[in-house]
């Protein structure tokens, strides 16, 4: 089965992940759980080359109100993180599905992608979880 | 499940058509922000914001002993303000802890309102209730009356608050009205009012009369507004409409608490509550010296102070969090956070703590560490408030 490069996958915990070319993707936090969190003024990144089960905390995100963690949305390897974070954290507010991603990975197995939600089926996921 | 019923202020259906992410706070469904919690904070800053408080509690006192009473249960010299004026005050229980910090209006040598913690309003209805039931015993006349479902109340904050509110009202110059508050005084202009004074106006368009006070929780010029609460989705529509040349915006409970903590000024559950007197919390300004209230026979053993309140920075961006453990050079505990947040004025971490250990002198206290998660972030005391000496961005 191939992914093809574009769409963007998501978790229920609120991860995206959108491939870019073979064997890389992005992944970042939704639109829906930036809006949840708020103003965020620090992230912990996750480790690169480092390997992460699906649904291994890989990270944190602190807004002004609260902190979140963030999920491995597939068991994964992580190539490179997003270091504007560090210094612009607030491109996870304004762009979180562009440069505001968190980390360029690589999942173990491609095809976990396709069981997550799709983008249809994760904006009613969101509508139905959180009216 | 979730049993609580949350209660919706009546401005609850406006927060919604303006977006809000609402959250339940003291029992309110209430708007945590509408946009963003740093631009509705530098927008109170730098111009001017709209926040719904009327979760708050309001407590009429009233009765010809009305004035012993309030001098007897709050430790302010509340009597002896004019009408007119009102002043910050605490109630403490009789071992001398913080039920409340509450501010009280003078209608009258007959008539008081207090202005309570929303959290805390029916806690401290009941202790007055007590403190009323024992006077009456006594054969004083005083009565109280919590009114606080049948009042709104909005705020507006910022240094522009002025060119909103002065085109917009007319004067009520005359002794008696003012919606449901009993004036027994010639109201002044608000123009010539002053810092924690309060007048009876009147919105032109709309035709609501309101009893207005220059006060807040943010540190800048602003002005609360009591109103019916019946009137008070009328007068929030209003204000935002003829608010948007002075950058009027809507500001929620988060940016309320950042502003109120740059500013330094104490929230109840974080910086005051039952476990701490007002010297912890360094309000002994507050005490009277010439009256009795509850809690001063005690307060009079207290020597030296249990805990003590510091103000400090940090230098890292993790944000410091309520009950967070505080740690010396040696990473010994020495207390415990009260409040934590960001500074949007200064971009930069903030906090409040309680040193419990008395060995520890806070004067000389320099560097110390918080317990963030298992992070030891290195933090400095430093004197409050925040948002003064910040350079400001238009």
């Amino acid at each position: 089965m191939t992914i093809k490069a574009g769409p963007f996958y998501f978790s229920e915990s609120h991860e995206w992940i959108s491939k870019k070319a073979d064997n890389i993707f992005y992944m970042g936090i939704s639109d829906f759980a930036q809006s949840e969190l708020g103003d965020v003024v620090y992230i912990t990144l996750p480790e690169a080359g480092k390997i992460y089960q699906k649904g291994e905390k890989i990270g944190e995100i602190e807004s002004v109100k609260s902190v979140s963690e963030i999920y491995a949305p597939v068991s994964l390897k992580i190539l490179s993180i997003n270091s504007n974070l560090n210094d612009s954290s607030e491109l996870i507010n304004t762009d979180p599905h562009g440069s505001g991603y968190i980390a360029m990975v690589e999942p173990l197995n491609s095809s976990d992608v396709l069981d997550l939600m799709d983008k249809n089926t994760y904006e009613s996921f969101v509508s139905s979880n959180h009216a | 499940m979730e049993t609580e019923i949350n209660k919706k202020t009546p401005l609850y259906d406006e927060h919604i058509k303006l977006g809000a992410k609402i959250v339940p706070f003291a029992g309110f469904l209430m708007p945590l922000y509408y946009k963003s919690i740093t631009f509705e904070h530098l927008n109170v800053r730098n111009n001017s914001g709209l926040f719904d408080i009327s979760h708050m509690g309001e407590v009429i006192i009233k009765g010809k002993d009305a004035g012993a009473f309030v001098d007897y249960v709050f430790t302010a010299d509340v009597s002896k303000i004019e009408p007119d004026e009102i002043i910050y005050s605490l109630i403490l229980n009789e071992k001398g802890g913080i039920i409340d910090d509450v501010t009280i209006f003078k209608f009258s040598e007959n008539e008081f309102m207090a202005v309570v913690n929303a959290a805390n309003t029916q806690k401290d209805f009941s202790w007055l209730h007590y403190q009323q039931s024992e006077f009456q015993k006594k054969g004083y006349d005083v009565s109280i009356e919590n009114v606080s479902e049948k009042i709104g109340l909005i705020s507006v904050q910022g240094p522009k608050s002025r060119d909103i509110i002065y085109p917009l009202v007319d004067e009520i110059v005359k002794i008696g009205g003012c919606g449901f508050f009993d004036f027994k005084f010639k109201p002044k202009p608000v123009i010539k009012l002053k810092h924690f004074e309060f007048s009876c106006i009147l919105f032109k368009d709309i035709n609501v009369e309101a009893l207005i006070s220059r006060s807040g929780y943010t540190g800048e010029f602003g002005f609360e507004i009591f109103v019916p609460a019946e009137k008070t989705a009328i007068l929030w529509d209003y204000l935002l409409k003829h608010g948007y040349l002075s950058n009027l915006v809507p500001v929620g409970l988060g940016a309320r608490d950042t502003l109120r903590f740059e500013a330094a000024l104490p929230l109840y559950g974080h910086e005051l509550d039952e476990t701490i007197n007002p010297y912890d919390a360094g309000l002994e300004k507050y005490l009277s010296g010439t009256k009795n209230f509850i809690g001063k026979e005690v307060l009079k053993n207290i020597k030296s102070k249990e805990k003590r309140l510091i103000f400090f920075k940090l230098s890292g961006k993790q944000i410091p969090r309520h009950m967070q453990k505080i740690l010396d050079e040696n990473l010994k505990p020495i207390g415990c956070i009260a409040s934590g947040t960001y500074s949007p004025s200064n971009k930069f971490p903030i906090g409040s703590a309680y040193i419990s250990d008395t060995n520890v002198n806070p004067s000389s206290l320099k560097n110390f560490f918080i317990d963030i998660r298992g992070n030891f972030e290195k933090a400095e005391v430093v004197s409050p408030p925040f948002h003064k000496n910040v350079k400001k961005i238009v």
